[in-house]
């Protein structure tokens, strides 16, 4: 390949388009509003839309968050009597899928920020709007759900002037709900967002979403940002340095419609043959194979998995069934990582890694449901950066391959910066439960409502282990969170083992703060006692540390278990009644001589404070 | 092979808050109505010797001694014993209801046992129990018993009854034995579906019995009947020698029933079935010629044979290899090895190279021991 002389670039200005996202905190009322704006411009009738846009995605749904859906091209004609051409890209909607939340407002020049009239800012709010910041764009700030009783505009405008120095006249109030402010919203686009600008030639396209299709290979969701894409052409990945034929490019309009090329500035999608998602990833840029670009869109990194956790097949011979199950979900989650490892407590199955918990919920379900497969899932961990005496450096994603502490000079963890927004009665306790999990307050903020914004910084495996749900509960759901990683940080952690009748169990190990292992010791063997059945023998549970016990619980035999009467009239209903029995236990999995249930091994998850 | 038959009297004085069997309080017309049904039905039966004959309930002296002895005639027409064998005719009994003559008119017609529902000799028990008796009461029907020549006494006990106490129970149990009887069972109190126990345990389950208390009681029992030199021959049952149920027995053995009567179970030819509990249903199809509602379920390979096991290791006699080996064309020992070789190991199970057997402590579990033989092919 002969590297041409850089050219000075034409540059171009596609001045009836606007590449726009919506951001908003969960529940703001995102989904209605894109609905609103796909009606107000005739775009599509609903129906066809959410049943295109939302097949097999009945686990988002039920979730009540959208990870993934279509751009949408609306064709607007504004009251100045021009048309344009508005590209609405899609957010994912949780903080496990940040990185591609980033690489979709790379896609775009402005945004919708969306904040509920009652509610106010959120935790997602801020954490969206700052993003939004950092990549420049324009934000147009949207009060909806303004026909609430509970609705307060004024005080919301207030919280955006202090908050997100926005001045109140910028404001639109709407009601996605009602059809009211649409239009405003629709004009605003066209006369708030900059066009895109653009280099006329050396294709970059950036890939900022694709999906996988069982028929067509991998559909990759791109924004042309300079020179053409054609059909037929040839195209670079620039992250892997791979060349594809292009055999399909098109718009969304909002069905999948081929055309010739995508030209500067548009959006659209890509088809190259691409047989898995993980060839071409979110963040890629494509440029022209016969005439490179020499430097990809910014913004690039591959998704790097923050939380680990163990898979088994319940029965052993399902192994292969999991590995394959594994190897289709991959195809459409590029996010996804998973090794073959053994546990002397489970056989074989993987490690796998995800982007959060959410994310790892999400392929547990699916490997359940659409796979059938029964599995047993070991308490997610993160990844540990463990540097050993011998100045070597392992990453550690399975707490039961720590090294020997004394083969360990220190052991550092990821943190995160967490942003809680609260009523100011629930401050005190937030500040027990994050400081219960090493959290460090290092900013409070009131808003002009009495709300408080709380900053921590707090191990990210803190988070993980059921923080969500405890802020919930002692909030009644009224404190939002959001978090990002700021990086590894060393901690005085050791490993908790526990044996089950004397016998080591890998799969229950986990890594904790030195401080707290000896009382989350025994708050696992007593979970762990009320979550073992009751079995024929004595089962002693210990937790250790460094091979010292520091809890010790038991689990008393089973000393009777015996029907009755057993006559004539009872043989078939006392059989089945056996038989039920023998299901439940053949659903558990056998440790050495220990039935444990599949919950046992999410004990650390549920632990009380 | 013979039959056993069982025939259900479902009419009681009153009912037990414990008990979920098919019962009715007693209502005279109800009663001949029922009775002249069960006629009929002996009638469709197609005639086969029989060697045992029980009458079950309810309470099947709720109807009188004569009634009683004209069913057993007829069933013993219909059902003749086999050649130059004496039938084992069994009666339950409730103690309040028996009068005068009654057991001269049972062995008149042929009852060689009689089984006494007593439950306890505690008034605080009794009354627990929703029953009326007086231990006095026991005491004189198995007297009468005694002298009307009824060949086999026995006397049913209930253990893990809220109040209960290890001595409260033993006493219990030292009544019953000093009566002279040749047979006791001793049942752990059920809680069944739907029955206002039922009702009492879910308000109140710390008024009933944990098994740990559970096995303590239990073991009374064991350690007391067999030092009185009755052996534990079934799970719940205890007999002096020769005095074994031998109706009971063919039950566990997966021998042949025929049941009559509403909710009766039957196990012909391979086939299990258990007529409607609907006493109306019942009564309206015999008479009219009708099918009797029933549900049934045959079942074969391992499954069958784990359902022979679960019978047959209820019993001090235990899984008799060869017998298993003839019957079902299955080796118990290879089949089951891993079941057998973890629960011999456990010490619940023990195979002396001819059969194998729950050893006493794997009676207290035998749920979990059973479950081991059952299958789903």
């Amino acid at each position: 390949m002969t590297v041409k002389p850089e050219h000075p670039h034409r540059t171009l200005v596609a001045s009836n388009i606007r590449n726009f996202c919506i951001i908003a905190h969960i529940d703001h009322g995102k989904t209605t509003l894109s609905d609103r704006l796909l009606e107000m411009t005739r775009t599509i009738e609903m129906r066809d839309m959410e049943d295109q846009a939302l097949d097999a995605m009945d686990l988002e749904r039920e979730r009540g968050i959208t990870i993934r859906m279509h751009p949408v091209t609306l064709g607007y004609k504004a009251r100045d009597g021009q048309t344009f051409e508005l590209n609405l890209i899609d957010t994912p909607g949780h903080v496990d899928f940040s990185y591609e939340v980033s690489r979709s407002l790379a896609a775009c020049e402005g945004a919708l920020l969306i904040i509920d009239a009652a509610q106010g800012i959120e935790a997602q709010t801020l954490a969206n709007y700052h993003l939004a910041v950092e990549h420049d764009l324009t934000i147009i700030p949207v009060i909806n759900k303004i026909d609430l009783p509970a609705a307060d505009p004024e005080r919301v405008m207030n919280e955006i002037e202090e908050l997100l120095v926005i001045e109140r006249s910028e404001c639109i109030l709407a009601s996605a709900k009602n059809g009211i402010g649409i239009e405003e919203i629709l004009e605003a686009i066209v006369a708030r967002i900059p066009p895109p600008k653009g280099h006329a030639d050396h294709l970059r396209a950036l890939v900022f979403n694709a999906q996988f299709d069982a028929y067509r290979g991998v559909v990759s969701y791109v924004r042309v940002s300079d020179g053409e894409l054609r059909a037929g052409s040839k195209f670079m990945s620039m992250a892997h340095e791979r060349v594809y034929e292009c055999t399909e490019v098109g718009v969304f309009a909002p069905q999948m419609r081929a055309v010739k090329k995508l030209g500067m500035g548009s959006v659209g999608y890509v088809m190259a043959n691409v047989k898995s998602l993980g060839d071409i990833d979110v963040g890629d840029t494509l440029t022209e194979a016969h005439n490179p670009a020499h430097v990809p869109l910014a913004g690039y990194r591959k998704a790097v998995p923050m939380v680990y956790c163990g898979l088994y097949p319940n029965e052993g011979d399902e192994y292969g069934d999991l590995r394959d199950a594994l190897d289709k979900l991959k195809l459409n989650d590029a996010a996804l990582i998973y090794e073959p490892e053994t546990s002397v407590a489970l056989g074989f199955g993987f490690r796998c890694g995800f982007l959060g918990l959410l994310h790892m919920e999400i392929v547990q379900e699916r490997l359940e449901r659409n796979y059938n497969l029964d599995l047993i899932a070991t308490s997610p961990s993160v990844v540990f950066r463990v540097t050993k005496t011998d100045g070597e450096v392992e990453m550690i994603d399975n707490p039961a391959k720590l090294p020997p502490m004394t083969l360990i000079d220190t052991i550092e963890e990821p943190f995160v910066k967490a942003t809680i927004i609260t009523p100011p009665d629930y401050v005190g306790t937030i500040m027990d439960a994050t400081i219960a999990r090493r959290g460090t307050l290092q900013n409070m903020e009131y808003l002009h409502d009495g709300r408080v914004i709380l900053t921590f910084e707090m191990p990210l495996i803190e988070v993980i282990v059921d923080f969500f749900d405890q802020l919930k509960s002692r909030t009644k759901g009224y404190a939002s969170l959001d978090y990002e990683i700021i990086g590894y940080r060393e901690g005085d952690l050791v490993k908790l083992e526990i044996l089950l009748n004397g016998e080591w169990v890998d799969a229950l190990s986990f890594i904790v703060a030195r401080e707290k292992a000896p009382n989350r010791g025994r708050a696992l063997a007593e979970k762990l006692k009320e979550l073992i059945p009751r079995q024929m023998f004595e089962v002693p549970i210990q937790a250790a540390i460094g091979g010292k016990i520091v809890a010790r619980e038991t689990v008393s035999a089973i000393r009777k278990n015996v029907l009755a009467k057993c006559y004539g009239g009872d043989i078939s209903r006392k059989r089945k009644l056996l038989e039920k029995q023998k299901v439940g236990k053949e659903r558990m999995k056998r440790v050495g001589r220990v039935e444990l249930p599949q919950e046992a091994f999410m004990a650390v998850l549920r632990l009380e404070d | 092979m013979s039959l056993g038959v069982y025939v259900h009297l479902p009419f009681c004085p009153y009912i037990c808050p414990y008990c979920d069997f098919a019962k009715w309080p007693m209502r005279p017309s109800a009663a001949n109505a029922y009775l002249a049904a069960l006629y009929a039905e002996i009638g469709r039966e197609p005639v086969a010797t029989a060697e045992t004959i029980f009458l079950g309930g309810g309470t099947p002296n709720a109807y009188d001694a004569g009634t009683v002895a004209g069913l057993i005639g007829r069933l013993r027409e219909h059902f003749p014993a086999p050649a130059g064998l004496e039938p084992e005719i069994s009666v339950e009994t409730n103690p309040e209801l028996v009068r005068t003559g009654d057991f001269e008119a049972y062995v008149a017609a042929g009852v060689t046992r009689l089984s006494i529902g007593v439950q306890s000799f505690v008034p605080d028990e009794i009354r627990t129990l929703g029953r009326k008796h007086t231990p006095e009461q026991v005491r004189t029907v198995a007297e009468q018993a005694r002298a009307a020549g009824i060949a086999s006494v026995s006397i049913d006990l209930m253990f893990a009854v809220p109040g209960q106490t290890a001595d409260s129970w033993r006493l219990s149990l030292e009544r019953a034995l000093a009566l002279g009887v040749d047979h006791i069972s001793t049942y752990g109190l059920t809680i069944e579906e739907h029955t206002p126990f039922d009702a009492w345990h879910t308000r109140e389950p710390r008024a009933f019995f944990d098994d740990t208390r559970e096995a303590e009681v239990y073991a009374i029992a064991i350690d007391t009947l067999e030092a009185a030199g009755f052996e534990h021959y079934e799970i719940s049952n205890f007999a002096r020698p020769g005095h074994a149920s031998l109706h009971n027995a063919n039950y566990w053995a997966n021998g042949e029933y025929a049941g009559l009567g509403v909710g009766a179970a039957s196990y012909r030819g391979g086939e299990r079935s258990v007529h409607t509990r609907d006493l109306q249903r019942y009564i309206e199809a015999v008479t009219s010629g009708q099918p009797i509602p029933s549900e049934s379920e045959s079942l074969t390979g391992y499954r069958r044979v784990g359902e022979a096991i679960m019978l047959a290791l209820r019993t001090s006699r235990g899984v008799d290899l060869r017998e298993f080996a003839g019957r079902y064309g299955v080796d118990v020992r290879e089949h089951y090895a891993p079941a057998i070789a973890e629960y011999c190991e456990a010490g619940l199970l023990e195979d002396d190279g001819r059969s194998l057997r729950l050893t006493k402590q794997g009676r207290f579990v035998a749920n979990d021991v059973c479950g081991a033989f059952l299958s789903f092919e």
